[in-house]
């Protein structure tokens, strides 16, 4: 066998047509952008740099539970902190401090599923049960203080979006927060936000996907 | 063509690479023996040379590639500069050459696995029944890959294609770390430099180790964003190929080898380059190499002939993929029966096209395997000359839609032009296709006067497509040397709706709008 024989020559030779080979197929992998490309790009920057804490709004008349499972995924998706609160509200004719052990006890149930909606997801809930006069003044409170950048909330238990208004604390949420509000909405042929167990049987009417 | 039965655009710039080096990665492995058995020690020059004429015809297509990204390629191009009779001699030509490429590399794959010990079995020269089957049985399964879908295919060739990039690049890295001698390859050149005819001889079998480019131009109507894409990967492919190409020739003529080399069949002392050009040596020219680097050598002696055989593999489904879509676009324009351009209602993929044109190829190793021990040079001369004749038309094609059709977008221009004006319109005339046009028709000449298989049998295929193309054209009542009318400039603008250059598609409206303020783009 002849002796191994290692020249600068040959040194170079090599590791400049290595790298030339490599850079080439470097340079043909990433093309410049399309308009379209950097547009969906921006958006999506915008969203994450914007999206901090998402706020999911719970109530004896408010159910959310679709919207939480959405909540999950966005702040899933977006690395967003994520608050579900449950509003009571204390009637004029209590103090604010008075003590409401079924309306506490069922806010604790709701918020345990909504805690378990956010681990299915695999994300991280805080939960907090909010006493306020009225549920609209309670939801701006906990937004204002949490710096919130959405708030998320379902419909009323009324049911399906008739063309009637949705209520008063749920529009004076969208009209006076200080940040952007997604309201669920079960639209009239909707199944997305339809509570299964709570709906009658045999429906045959055609559905379509619809949300507001 | 309705949406369903359109093709889907799914090959990514990695695919799209893949596609064209599945084709040209594997010529240096047949022609690097070739060259340098003919021109010596000028063989790097050679390479050089037929590189630069490569170059032009790889400018050539990326541009045409970019503008108009549809399945069909050279036929397209030439279809749309020159006309439905030339472009369907340009196309058959292709067809001719992507034929043979299923049939040659799937032949040259099982040579080369029959290089490992445990595979001699499968040698054509002293097994050539067992041979012939195990050919046709690949031919027939690339079919099945490719009936299957683009994407998976595309798949498949991007993973190989990877593998053999970092494998040619290992070989390089470590044949130049530890074998190359400089003042041995300046030794080579001045002592076994060619004479002239000799040198024009290696230059004209250099170009074979760069055939395949049209690859890329066929699945630019399957690429992502085409007119952006499209160039990149065509410039990749050509810079890449080159790379490997005159560093393999250097190589070999600077390369001290870890074994001695053996005296000739006369007892003479001879160079490596030498041992590397002989009958024997020829066509595993890079598998002796790889086997000559220090340590390496002794794995790559099982592995080399694997990844040869891998790489040539890919090659011959680079062919039923080039041969389906050429065929595919043939029978849209009407130059080819509607039946090829029916699409799997479940795979989407011209299925007829596919099963048609490897039946073709099974035919062709037929007859190959009639040659004897001359069915490999039969299917090479036949190569050569469909490639020689389809690329000479592609240049006429590029001058005359650069005169005829000034107005399309155009991401990629070739370097070096003459602006002038022409029918009242601002054009470019492009000097690298006149150099190119020069260098390509130069090396059909040369096939036609040299390869005596291919004069006769490269224009019999082109007979006998004349003859199908009247006897199509005149039952469909069609006009046989002129063109069918069509609106070329509303199909362009379909054309880039199609391939996602909206921004292109804006442009070539604006100037249409320019030119003709009724000109309403009808797009769907």
């Amino acid at each position: 066998m002849n002796p191994i024989h290692v020249t600068t020559a040959g040194a170079i030779a090599g590791f400049a047509t290595i790298a030339a080979v490599f850079a080439t197929l470097w340079w043909m992998l990433h093309p410049p952008k399309t308009k379209a490309e950097i547009a969906a790009k921006r958006a999506e920057t915008t969203l994450r740099e914007r999206l901090g804490t998402v706020v999911v709004v719970f109530s004896s008349e408010i159910q959310s539970e679709h919207m939480m499972a959405l909540a999950a995924r966005l702040a899933r998706g977006q690395s967003s902190e994520l608050l579900a609160i449950y509003v009571i509200e204390v009637p004029f004719t209590l103090p604010t401090n008075a003590v409401m052990e079924e309306e506490d006890r069922t806010g604790l149930d709701v918020l345990a599923s909504a805690e378990a909606i956010a681990k299915g997801s695999g994300v991280e809930v805080r939960t907090e049960i909010v006493h306020q006069r009225e549920t609209a003044q309670a939801v701006l409170s906990i937004a204002k203080r949490e710096r919130a950048d959405l708030i998320i909330m379902g419909s009323y238990r009324e049911g399906k979006y008739t063309g009637a208004p949705l209520g008063r604390d749920i529009e004076r949420v969208a009209a006076d927060a200080k940040c952007d509000v997604l309201i669920g909405v079960e639209g009239k042929h909707g199944s997305l936000l339809v509570d299964e167990a709570t709906q009658p049987s045999g429906t045959d009417e055609p559905r379509e996907n619809s949300t507001a | 063509m309705s949406e369903e039965q359109q093709l889907r655009r799914s090959v990514t710039p990695w695919g799209s690479y893949s596609w064209g080096y599945a084709d040209v990665g594997a010529d240096i492995f047949v022609a690097l023996g070739l060259v340098i058995g003919v021109a010596g020690g000028a063989s790097n020059v050679a390479f050089l040379f037929a590189g630069l004429v490569y170059v032009c015809v790889g400018l050539a297509y990326t541009e045409l590639a970019a503008a108009y990204p549809v399945a069909g390629g050279g036929q397209y191009f030439v279809m749309r500069g020159l006309g439905d009779f030339l472009g369907f001699i340009a196309g058959w030509a292709v067809l001719l050459d992507f034929t043979i490429d299923i049939t040659l590399f799937a032949w040259g794959c099982v040579g080369y696995l029959s290089h490992l010990p445990v595979l001699g079995v499968l040698d054509a020269s002293s097994h050539p029944i067992l041979h012939f089957w195990i050919v046709l049985a690949l031919i027939a399964g690339l079919a099945m890959l490719n009936i299957i879908g683009v994407r998976e295919s595309t798949a498949f060739n991007g993973f190989v294609s990877a593998i053999d990039v970092f494998s040619e690049a290992l070989i390089l890295l470590l044949g130049f770390l530890f074998t190359f001698r400089p003042e041995l390859l300046i030794h080579s050149m001045q002592t076994g430099w060619p004479n002239t005819f000799q040198l024009m001889n290696g230059i004209s079998l250099a170009i074979i180790s760069f055939v395949g480019l049209e690859s890329i131009s066929h699945a630019a109507e399957e690429t992502s964003r085409p007119a952006s894409i499209v160039p990149r990967t065509s410039i990749a492919l050509i810079l890449t190929i080159l790379i490997f190409a005159l560093a393999y020739s250097n190589l070999a003529l600077g390369m001290q080898p870890w074994y001695p080399v053996p005296h000739d069949a006369a007892g003479h002392a001879q160079a490596f380059w030498q041992f590397l050009g002989t009958t024997q040596n020829q066509d595993k020219a890079v598998a002796v190499m790889a086997s000559n680097i220090p340590y390496f050598g002794l794995l790559a002696a099982f592995y080399v002939p694997v990844f040869g055989a891998t790489l040539l593999l890919i090659s011959s489904n680079s062919g039923v993929f080039g041969s389906s879509r050429i065929a595919y676009s043939m029978s849209q324009f009407q130059l080819l029966p509607s039946v090829f351009k029916r699409v799997h209602r479940k795979f989407k993929t011209p299925v007829v096209s596919i099963v048609v044109f490897c039946v073709l190829a099974a035919i062709e190793l037929i007859f190959a395997a009639l040659q004897g021990d001359f069915g490999y040079e039969f299917l090479g001369d036949l190569y050569a000359f469909g490639a020689a004749a389809s690329y000479t038309l592609v240049f006429i094609a590029l001058i005359a839609l650069r005169m005829t059709d000034p107005l399309t977008p155009r991401k990629f221009l070739i370097p070096f032009n003459i602006k002038m004006r022409f029918r009242g319109e601002e054009i470019y005339f492009p000097l690298v296709a006149v150099i190119g046009f020069i260098g390509i028709f130069a090396i059909l000449v040369f096939v036609l006067l040299t390869h005596h298989i291919g004069r006769i049998a490269g224009p019999s295929w082109l007979l006998f497509g004349v003859i199908v193309y009247a006897v199509y054209r005149l039952r469909k009542k069609l006009p046989l040397f002129s063109s069918v009318k069509r609106d070329w400039n509303r199909d362009q603008v379909q054309i880039l709706k199609n391939a996602g250059e909206l921004e292109l598609m804006d442009e070539l409206v604006g100037k249409l709008k320019a030119r003709d303020p009724d000109f309403t783009a009808k797009v769907t």
